[in-house]
């Protein structure tokens, strides 16, 4: 990484393992890596945060508990009691996006939610599963979505085209924005890292506070975007349910 | 309490009930939500993520419409204009804090106990 001094080289996939199904490249690469470790990492903490289920829980289990008390109280405020069904989905997406961001602020390490693919991935099944769950949950009625109400039957040409484009927006502004903030961010820190290096001791100390404090910024944001992601989710289930 | 007096406007309230809920998290040892140059950043770039998300899918859709039934530019064109438009009701939207609804249910969440604003950063 720092014979080629480039930001972006940390966003690079490698391949570790190449593998193919039939014409499909279904190689075992780095982000692959991380995001099983990931998934392994979230059962450790879960699973051995409540294995032993004292009733006075110890940091670890209280751990557990918090991040299991954030997305239920999270649900219950924006979806209400008939959210409570979502949990496992909305729960597993924001250990997922959370431990990826946050396992992408160790050094040397992958972050694969600074992949639009992935981001987009995770957006659209949220997307389809949501408008499934409209269509299931209120029938064509769910069309009325699109219809903007008190606007005469003239406009609605215009209308209606523009709220289904805002509609079809949402996956991509909710991948963007995941992505779009882990590389920034990331990119920041390389570049004024980089800073460091090349001003040496004697300038270098500056760029090195940057670097300190971007890193406590990127695990804001880190948290933030893991937070936002699941929130907006947790609007759309309750958009889709309610339809106010 | 509302009968007491002449209700105070909505906005007030909204903000005393943030301030409420802020302090109940806090006492919870729930993060409270960062506030100040983040969260103004992080609006800053949500309005313009939600416009250019808007942007790309009116283009992505005329275009890909185009190539379909053979009108190359005229629907592109025509959806590119739509785009910005539902780009503009994007951020319209997250800007009267109505973002997390399609449609324009205003207010129609509001006695629900859930505020506004949705996400503030982001």
């Amino acid at each position: 990484m720092a014979e080629k001094h480039s930001p972006l080289e940390q966003f690079q996939i490698k391949t570790w393992i190449p593998l193919e199904i039939g014409d499909t490249n279904v190689a075992f690469t780095n982000s692959a890596l991380f995001m099983a470790l990931a998934v392994v990492l979230i059962a450790v903490f879960l699973v051995g945060g409540t294995r032993r289920r004292a009733l006075v829980p110890g940091y670890w289990q209280s751990m557990a508990e918090i991040s299991y008390e954030f997305i239920a109280n999270l649900i219950r405020d924006t979806v209400g009691n008939e959210g409570r069904r979502y949990f496992p989905l909305i729960f597993s997406l924001f250990m997922f996006i959370l431990f990826g961001n946050l396992l992408g602020m160790m050094p040397y390490s992958f972050t694969f939610t600074s992949h639009i693919i992935v981001t987009f991935a995770m957006a659209i099944a949220v997307f389809i599963g949501v408008t499934v769950l409209g269509f299931v949950r209120h029938g064509t009625h769910f069309l009325h979505f699109f219809v903007p109400p008190g606007v005469s039957i003239v406009l609605w040409p215009l209308m209606i085209p523009i709220e289904i484009i805002s509609y079809l927006s949402r996956p991509v502004s909710l991948s963007v924005r995941l992505f779009a903030n882990l590389t920034a961010g990331h990119t920041m820190l390389k570049v004024f890292a980089g800073f460091v290096v090349s001003l040496g001791a004697i300038g270098g100390f500056l760029p090195f506070a940057f670097v300190v404090a971007l890193t406590g910024l990127e695990f804001l944001i880190a948290f933030l975007q893991a937070y936002v992601f699941t929130i907006l989710t947790c609007f759309y289930i309750k958009d889709a349910l309610h339809m106010h | 309490m509302n009968e007491r007096e002449k209700p105070a406007p909505l906005s007030e309230l909204d903000a005393r009930l943030r301030d409420a809920r802020g302090k109940a998290n806090e006492a919870a040892g729930r993060t409270p939500r960062p506030k100040g140059a983040t969260s103004g950043l992080g609006f800053a770039l949500r309005i313009g993520v939600e416009l250019v998300a808007a942007l790309l899918v009116g283009g992505g859709l005329g275009l890909f419409l185009d190539r379909w039934l053979g009108t190359t530019p005229w629907l592109m064109l025509v959806f590119f204009l739509l785009g910005a438009a539902a780009g503009f009701l994007n951020v319209y939207r997250l800007a009267t804090g109505m973002d997390q609804s399609v449609g324009y249910g205003r207010n129609g969440t509001k006695n629900d106990g859930k505020k506004g604003p949705g996400p503030e950063a982001g």
